[in-house]
């Protein structure tokens, strides 16, 4: 298993992810799509800093896996307070606001 | 070690100390509704504002050239004038802010003000910020609480679909920022900014890979074509003192994040970029003006052409010489009173008539002469009319780039701005030509008129003399390239 592996795995992940974002229309479906393309960053740091045999990129996934969290609770939030207000969180229906 | 006020982290800790202070303080006075508890709770507001006052003066006593852990958090020209530029338009935001009457505001206006200097802390560590983790942590501080800030006033509609169109396009953003960071650490072998020229000079294609990735997850920061219909979404839905600061700030911090990482120290490995850079510019700009154009919310309206005052600041980044940096650094300067004047105006006017649509401004003139005077300067300001600071910030931008021979992109953007006054006249019209359906002048609370004061003295003192802040500017951006 070489390097490249690691970095076509995250990149498929990435991409897969990113496909989730641009057309679940549920907002919990494109939370996960953006767990995903982050969880594709890990993969990346921690297989660059095993290979190159340097730390910062250890040190890196571990912050983003804290700033991933932080994401992840704000975003919850925002999608049961629009619950609340709007009884949907499908994507299609959040037309209050264009032009 | 002792603690002296000019030392490099000055700024950051009183900062965070005054963070927590808001947050007890608002803690304490709990959350009753009797009148006192409420008033008391304005105290926050006050709180904040006097002490971000006060740590604007720390960042005018800072040592210039400090550098800390490794050289990972720097103190120097670009960094202390960012800085300065960050928490002055913080205090301005804040002054506005005291004057809502919303009862979120009221209820939670500890919470509020803790949320804003948290993200404004974010700034402040990003600007000096020489470390990629240091620079992605960073940018997360800034950006986790502005969507929390865009949705606060959360009874409203609209306020929740805003900030999570605002969160869903920055954490996706924010994920393309942190995969081209993983790039450039896997080119470098190290996350010290210092290492990219010399990867970028020498062509690797994973470090090419990520700073193109890189790129373009800042272009979502700074709402660059075409990543930036989350702009004015998240300008309607939130509070318009807010909003002055959300169209300047962030924009301020993703362009410093840009020169760190594209620009200082590179030197000519540096022209990959121009084309890229270039044709983000130019686009922005048409989209921005042209977008600008049907609008009739006038919050939307001046969403669309913040994005094509983005797009003149990138020909000023694509020039990618030292007058370039400079002048983006005394556009922001010139946006960051226009902007934050024009919102104030917005929020009397919107107060009296509770509307943000254009038509309100009618016969505004006749109303409030002087009130509709400032707006006049500010609409000047922003469309670039000689004699206001905008005139300066547009023509300079327009030189360093013909200097590097971009002829092309300063004519597009001169024409542009033709259009661009066009939607800026549209409100002076109704303001000036069109008849009042009512004749009581609009009342200005006492702060928010203080604001917009600054704001004439900013434009109108840059307008006329302009010397001392494009010597300030060239003095940074010469810095970077030394």
């Amino acid at each position: 298993m070489g390097l490249a592996h690691y970095l076509t795995l995250a990149a498929t992940l990435f991409c897969i992810g990113l496909f989730g974002v641009v057309t679940r229309r549920n907002t919990i479906g494109i939370l996960l799509g953006i767990e995903l393309m982050m969880n594709a960053v890990n993969i990346n740091l921690v297989a660059f800093a095993r290979f190159s045999g340097s730390v910062p990129g250890m040190v890196f996934t571990v912050f983003t896996i804290c700033v991933t969290v932080a994401e992840a609770a704000l975003g919850l939030a925002i999608v049961i307070l629009l619950f609340r207000v709007r009884r949907t969180v499908s994507a299609d229906h959040l037309d209050l606001l264009k032009g | 070690m002792n603690f002296n006020l000019a030392m490099p982290l000055a700024v950051e800790l009183s900062l965070a100390a005054l963070a927590v202070l808001v947050l007890v303080t608002g803690l304490i006075e709990g959350t009753s509704r009797s009148s006192s508890a409420v008033n008391a709770r304005r105290g926050a507001g006050w709180l904040t504002f006097i002490g971000l006052v006060g740590i604007l003066g720390l960042t005018f006593l800072a040592d210039e050239g400090a550098s800390l852990f490794g050289g990972s958090f720097v103190q120097d020209g670009l960094a202390l004038f960012a800085k300065k530029l960050f928490v002055g338009s913080a205090a301005l935001s804040v002054l506005g802010t005291l004057t809502l009457r919303q009862s979120a505001f009221s209820r939670r206006g500890a919470e509020y003000h803790f949320a804003l200097l948290m993200a404004l802390l974010g700034m402040l560590v990003l600007a000096s910020a020489r470390d990629l983790i240091l620079l992605f942590v960073a940018f997360e501080l800034m950006s986790i609480p502005l969507y929390l800030l865009t949705g606060f006033m959360k009874r409203d509609a609209v306020a929740p679909e805003a900030a999570l169109k605002f969160f869903l396009v920055g954490t996706v953003s924010a994920a393309v920022i942190a995969y081209g960071m993983s790039f450039v650490y896997g080119a470098t072998g190290t996350t010290s900014i210092d290492a990219i020229p010399q990867a970028v000079a020498s062509g690797q294609p994973i470090a090419m890979l990520g700073m193109a990735l890189l790129l373009a997850g800042l272009g979502f920061k700074i709402a660059a074509f075409p990543f930036h219909m989350w702009a004015p979404d998240a300008y309607e839905a939130a509070s318009t003192p807010f909003v002055g600061w959300l169209s300047v700030a962030p924009k301020a911090a993703g362009f410093v994040a840009i020169i760190r990482l594209y620009i200082e120290g590179a030197g000519v490995a540096s022209h990959v970029w121009m084309p890229v850079l270039a044709t983000l510019a130019g686009m922005t700009i048409i989209t921005g003006n042209l977008l600008a154009i049907p609008q009739t919310n006038i919050k939307r309206l001046l969403a669309y052409s913040g994005v094509a005052h983005i797009g003149y600041m990138l020909i000023g980044i694509a020039a990618l010489s030292s007058d370039g940096v400079a002048m983006v650094l005394f556009y922001l300067v010139a946006y960051l009173f226009g902007n934050m004047g024009v919102f104030m105006i917005v929020e009397v006017v919107s107060r009296s008539a509770k509307s943000d649509d254009i038509d309100a401004y009618r016969g505004l003139a006749q109303r409030s002469p002087l009130l509709a005077l400032a707006m006049l300067v500010f609409l000047l300001s922003l469309g670039g009319i000689p004699f206001v600071a905008g005139f300066w910030a547009k023509l300079y931008v327009f030189w360093a780039a013909i200097e590097q021979g971009m002829y092309g992109l300063v004519f597009l953007g001169a024409v542009l701005t033709v259009v661009a006054l066009y939607y800026y006249l549209l409100v002076a019209r109704q303001m000036y030509i069109e008849k009042p359906e009512r004749a009581d002048p609009v009342p200005v609370p006492g702060p928010l008129g203080a604001v917009i004061f600054v704001c004439v003295l900013g434009v109108v003192g840059m307008g006329i003399y302009p010397a001392p802040w494009v010597a300030a500017a060239m003095r940074v951006a010469a810095s970077l390239f030394s």
